[in-house]
């Protein structure tokens, strides 16, 4: 009996590193996959769970997006691969800071707090907040009245920032969904995101539980953002941005999955 | 839940068990067989009559038993590249889950060994065996009957704290679910499949202790 258990104990361990050594392949491939090009591949984190901006396609399972295609073309631009490694929104600045990989691309708005810690590319998208109460509410007509209102966020998202500057207690959530879902069941009175966000949201769950019911005035731009030690790629990606929106790359990428033009006016 | 969301399912279905087969299981085995390993080594150290291993032991446990297991997983993961030790996710996620599980298996093994008496390790040294063949041949094998029910336990919420590696980019079970949501907004239902695979995986592992321990018992008369 003691030589069976120690046999089913070995073949467990056995089993264990066989596993840990074939079952790593997750979509964060490290490096070693640079087909032709000279550089380094350039490797950004992105949410992974974003739609539009960054998701997994439903049938084909892969990494899709405005911001995947975008990233794409910059990379394509440059000449250099581009990797793309998944991470929850509230880890990607660590996951950047720890270096595993260079940049984010995931709708980072631009903002001075970010600005002071780190570096960003040129914008590629446009947009205003809006500010999202359960369909039968009509006590929000503006963001002033979000005042003393429980709002859902993403605590390091900046549209935290935004609600709680507009007087709103923030409750944390993980994503735009889960602030949705805490929101009709009437847990939270608003949220606050990204317009397009929001109207994708709309489309796509068709839910008709909620709606728009303010926009925030201030106009919001994202942009792929870096670690300070990578300054010269964030001004490489400006470049290659500038050249896109100019030959209307980026105004294709955006038609395709907004059906308007949200990559901003041309240069910056 | 309408006809889109049950088409939703029923399509999630291979997916999430990809995630259930390449992800939450082999996480779980490789963390659980290398957990027992570091368990029994603390444990022993713990038994022993050297202070200084002792001193390990005690510290080891405590920090384990006193951190959050998230946090630990966030040091391992975010931290350690600070010092110029960056790994993968998978190998990131199985280091703190092996180490978690050490902490904790480590009283349940201790307490198992306390538990035959100190009588037969006594008469196994007076009869000339030594210290490694007398906790191999006579403690460890009624030590094992009496660890099972508790080890079972350890290996149970293991299978579910994997969930956490979805927070270090591990693409398991729980991420798969989340991945799926994400386009469809279909969170509840995505869920709900996960945690309908997450209970199977864990009465296959009860049954399965049932069964261990039906075997472990065998000799011993009730």
């Amino acid at each position: 009996m003691r030589r069976r258990t120690l046999g089913t104990l070995s073949a467990l361990a056995l089993t264990g590193l066989l596993a840990a050594c074939g079952g790593g392949d997750t979509s964060t491939s490290g490096s070693g996959s640079s087909s032709g090009s000279s550089q380094e591949a350039l490797t950004f984190g992105t949410e992974g769970t974003y739609a539009p901006f960054s998701y997994h396609d439903e049938k084909t399972n892969d990494l899709v997006g405005y911001d995947i295609d975008v990233a794409k073309a910059v990379g394509e631009q440059l000449g250099r691969d581009v990797e793309f490694s998944e991470n929850n929104w509230d880890s990607l600045f660590a996951g950047m800071e720890a270096k595993r990989y260079d940049g984010i691309a995931n709708q980072v708005s631009i903002t001075a707090e970010r600005e002071a810690k780190y570096v960003f590319s040129a914008p590629y998208t446009v947009s205003t907040g809006v500010v999202v109460t359960r369909a039968d509410d009509t006590s929000v007509t503006s963001l002033a009245d979000i005042a003393g209102k429980t709002s859902a966020q993403s605590t390091t998202s900046n549209w935290a920032q935004t609600a709680t500057e507009a007087g709103a207690k923030v409750e944390a959530v993980e994503g735009l969904t889960q602030a949705m879902t805490l929101l009709k069941q009437g847990r939270v009175d608003v949220t606050v995101n990204d317009q397009l966000a929001v109207l994708d949201y709309l489309k796509t769950s068709g839910d008709t539980g909620v709606k728009i019911a303010a926009e925030t005035d201030d106009r919001t731009e994202q942009g792929f953002v870096f670690r300070k030690d990578e300054a010269e790629t964030a001004q490489q990606v400006s470049d290659a941005l500038a050249k896109l929106k100019a030959d209307g790359t980026l105004a294709e990428i955006s038609q395709k999955w907004f059906g308007q033009d949200v990559s901003g006016p041309a240069a910056g | 839940m309408d006809q889109s969301t049950l088409d939703l399912v029923r399509d999630s279905l291979v997916p999430l068990a990809t995630g259930l087969v390449r992800g939450t299981i082999p996480l779980t085995i490789a963390s659980f067989a290398i957990g027992m390993v570091i368990a029994l080594v603390v444990a022993l150290m713990r038994l022993s009559s050297v202070l200084v291993l002792q001193g390990i032991a005690r510290f080891y446990v405590s920090v384990i038993r006193g951190t959050p297991l998230l946090v630990q997983l966030f040091l391992i993961y975010y931290a350690l590249p600070e010092f110029g030790a960056t790994w993968d996710p998978f190998p990131s996620a199985v280091v703190a889950f092996s180490l978690n599980v050490g902490g904790y298996a480590s009283e349940v093994v201790r307490a198992a060994i306390l538990s035959v008496p100190r009588g037969q390790t006594e008469a196994a040294l007076t009869i000339g065996m030594n210290y490694p063949t007398t906790m191999r041949r006579i403690v460890l094998p009624q030590a094992a009957r009496v660890a099972v029910p508790p080890l079972s336990n350890t290996l149970i919420s293991l299978v579910k704290d994997t969930s956490l590696a979805s927070s270090i980019q591990v693409v398991e079970l729980l991420r798969k679910a989340s991945e799926i949501a994400a386009p469809t907004y279909e969170f509840f239902a995505l869920y709900s499949l996960a945690a309908v695979y997450y209970w199977i995986v864990c009465l296959v592992l009860s049954f399965g202790q049932t069964r261990v321990e039906t075997r472990l018992n065998r000799h011993v008369a009730r």
